[in-house]
């Protein structure tokens, strides 16, 4: 039964992005149709654009699930990231910065999320808070100290127009037909995303540092009798939840975006959730995740599509397209199964 | 004593055992998020002790700052209610927000496509109320019903959908009332203003925006959960599956059943919140984008409660007073509000976090 709806759950998925490739495919052969307008190697790009800060945000959520903490804060863990990339880049260089300093607001952002990353494992790990509700109070936090710390800044809780950083062309690969132009042709956040995905999938699967993570969620006892220290594994992984996330959130103000916008929800605007659900349809597994987040940066993307062409939806309405998406997948992929021990604080025997 | 009523006596024991602890933990989480957000304060270059002085000022420095509070801590009550009974049965209902702006919707559609039909006075108001406010309340638990009903059948994550759900009605209802709903005289995305009959008379404070009869209603709510959730068999069932949901399947609970129920009925409440929203302070109906985030405000508020339905209320009071002495302290300190919000984070996380406090006290007690 369980593996019968695990199998449904790949099918699905395999098929939606088969459909993608096939409908992209159409779109090529047709370019004056409706399917060849609406899926153009541009709306391709855009879809890998989109779905790169949803990617990273799931593949170190999946992490720090799989080690055992389920890490709701990921959107605030964002937020902190597209702020403190933003105000860094605005610190060394306003609007004239280089791109070389723009990397170093981008290192800086990784850090800081992996700060309050570390801040959420302690009070999870150590102090066993309920890690729902302290993930929630990381949402919280970012919430209101990015927008303040924003205001201190520049007086208004959006940056002024900032430089992004720039596409990179990578001569000869961005002549491939077809994939070039969306790989080798693009912000260079696309590539890393795609490199960091792959080497999480790898690691995860492959190295011995990839089974410490699955024992400390699924078998922590085990772990701690091989004499390999549960919560350190843990600490780590809910760390590199947040250098992923502090990526993804720069990703957002400074790679895609010329700023931070701190209106409302944030310009993160609901992205760290999205992750969550990206990582459950994905059952856990980084491709499966990077799989996950492409479908809704489609979604994303089709929803901006239909603007340009002028199917008249409004704005607000297509604007959910993403939401709705995550609603009709978790109805059909509620059930993956988490790690057993997910959730829980692990108490050693020699404490 | 049959099984049943023993194990009610344990669930009550614990209650009542943990209770003082919990305040301590509460008043020590608020003192700490407090003392850490005048460390920023002071970092950014204010005075702490000024901005200290102003938040609590902000909050009862008039009789225009009382009705203030008092119309936040009401909203905070019904939002808090919701959010806190769910909590009970280790539901998180994070969609309190979609569904009382969902509930606030029914209310005010009902009062304006019904207002033609009633005799327009005193006695048309109340009737229009009458109808209103429960339509509001059965619309808020229908759309907590969507979440429930994925959690119960499909296992779908409820923090998750919730949110989503939040993000959907927010949406929707702004299109509806910035299109088809929109008051054709008014530039602003709103409905036409309910006739002049349809308000709470204010009683006290002489605002038009707090009415003691808001705060009597909320104060009804919190009777009434508390009478379900602790004198009937309903409520049993509820704080069981919660805190032993082993227990309860093995007294004849059906989770799955449960889980519905109990969405429904915090989502009713979440829905009565809208309605007074929505006829307190509104008189129409407008984007629920702007209205303020108590479903979110909520989930501190219960946190800091202990779930408690009977807490909420001296929880609501100070989150209500945070909410309005922050804006005078940024009108008079230029203290950014949100600075605010980011220490209601901080109660919430070490709210979260008794065993911090239960560290702290046993490293002192070692010492001495």
């Amino acid at each position: 039964m369980k593996y019968l709806s695990m199998t449904n759950q790949r099918l699905m998925a395999l098929a939606s992005v088969l459909g993608v490739v096939v409908l992209w495919f159409v779109g090529r052969l047709f370019p004056e149709t409706v399917v060849g307008e609406i899926f153009t190697t541009g709306m391709v790009a855009r879809s890998l654009r989109l779905s790169v800060p949803i990617a990273l945000a799931a593949v170190g959520g999946l992490y720090a699930e799989k080690s055992g903490v389920f890490n709701i804060g990921l959107e605030g863990l964002l937020i902190f990231g597209a702020f403190t990339a933003a105000a860094v880049s605005w610190e060394l260089g306003g609007s004239q910065i280089s791109q070389l300093d723009l990397w170093i607001a981008v290192l800086v952002a990784m850090a800081v999320s992996a700060a309050i990353a570390a801040i959420f494992a302690v009070f999870t790990i150590r102090y066993k808070a309920n890690q729902i509700v302290a993930g929630l109070a990381i949402w919280f936090l970012g919430l209101g100290f990015a927008p303040f710390a924003a205001i201190v800044l520049w007086d208004r809780v959006n940056s002024p127009s900032l430089n992004g950083i720039d596409t990179i062309v990578v001569p000869g690969l961005s002549e491939i037909p077809l994939l070039g132009p969306v790989l080798f042709e693009a912000s260079p956040f696309v590539p890393i995303t795609v490199g960091i995905v792959i080497l999480a999938y790898l690691v995860l699967y492959y190295t011995r540092w990839g089974y410490w993570v699955q024992a400390a969620g699924e078998n922590p006892e085990a772990l701690d009798t091989a004499g390999v220290s549960v919560n350190r594994v843990r600490y780590a992984s809910v760390i590199f939840s947040g250098v992923l996330c502090g990526l993804g959130g720069a990703a957002l103000s400074i790679g895609f975006s010329e700023g931070f916008v701190g209106r409302g929800v944030t310009m993160v605007d609901g992205r760290g959730w999205i992750a969550i659900v990206a990582y459950l349809f994905g059952n856990y597994n980084p491709l499966g995740a990077f799989g996950a987040s492409l479908l809704f940066g489609g979604v994303n993307a089709l929803q901006i599509q239909l603007q340009t062409i002028g199917v008249s939806i409004p704005n607000r309405l297509s604007g959910l397209f993403p939401y709705i998406a995550v609603l009709i997948v978790l109805a059909f992929v509620g059930g993956t199964r988490i790690p057993s021990a997910a959730g829980e604080p692990y108490e050693t025997e020699s404490e | 004593m049959n099984a049943l009523g023993r194990l009610r006596g344990v669930a009550d024991r614990m209650a009542t055992a943990s209770g003082g602890e919990r305040l301590l933990i509460g008043i020590g989480s608020v003192l700490l998020a407090l003392f850490i957000g005048s460390i920023i304060v002071f970092a950014a270059g204010y005075d702490p002790i000024t901005f200290l002085l102003f938040l609590f000022w902000g909050a009862f420095g008039s009789a225009g700052d009382v009705a203030f509070t008092l119309r936040k801590t009401t909203l905070l009550i019904l939002a808090g209610v919701a959010v806190a009974l769910a909590f009970r049965a280790n539901i998180f209902n994070i969609g309190v927000q979609g569904q009382l702006v969902v509930g606030g919707f029914g209310t005010a559609m009902s009062i304006i496509w019904l207002a033609p039909y009633v005799p327009s006075g005193t006695l048309g108001g109340i009737v229009l109320m009458l109808i209103g406010i429960p339509i509001g309340m059965v619309c808020g638990g229908l759309y907590a019903a969507i979440p429930g009903v994925m959690k119960a059948y499909a296992d779908a994550n409820e923090v998750i959908t919730t949110l989503m759900l939040n993000f959907i009605a927010t949406g929707v209802l702004f299109v509806l009332v910035d299109g088809p709903l929109k008051d054709p005289d008014s530039p602003a995305p709103k409905t036409v203003d309910f006739p002049d009959s349809v308000e709470f008379p204010s009683v006290v404070l002489d605002s038009s925006r707090f009415s003691l009869y808001g705060l009597l209603i909320a104060l009804a709510a919190v009777v009434v959960v508390s009478v379900v959730m602790n004198r009937t068999a309903f409520g049993y069932d509820l704080r069981t599956s919660g805190e032993q949901a082993e227990a309860a399947a093995y007294s004849g609970v059906i989770p799955e059943r449960m889980i519905v129920s109990t969405m429904v009925f915090s989502g009713i409440v979440a829905g009565l919140c809208g309605a007074v929203y929505t006829i307190m302070v509104l008189g129409y109906y407008q984007d629920p984008g702007v209205t303020p985030t108590f479903g979110f405000d909520a989930i501190a508020v219960s946190l800091l409660a202990a779930n408690n339905p009977i807490g909420v209320v001296p929880s609501s009071l100070l989150f209500g007073s945070l909410s309005s002495g922050k804006q005078f302290v940024e009108i008079n300190q230029n203290v950014p509000q949100e600075l605010v919000d980011g220490i209601v984070g901080l109660i919430v996380l070490f709210v979260a976090t008794p065993e911090l406090f239960r560290m702290a006290g046993r490293r002192r007690g070692d010492r001495e």
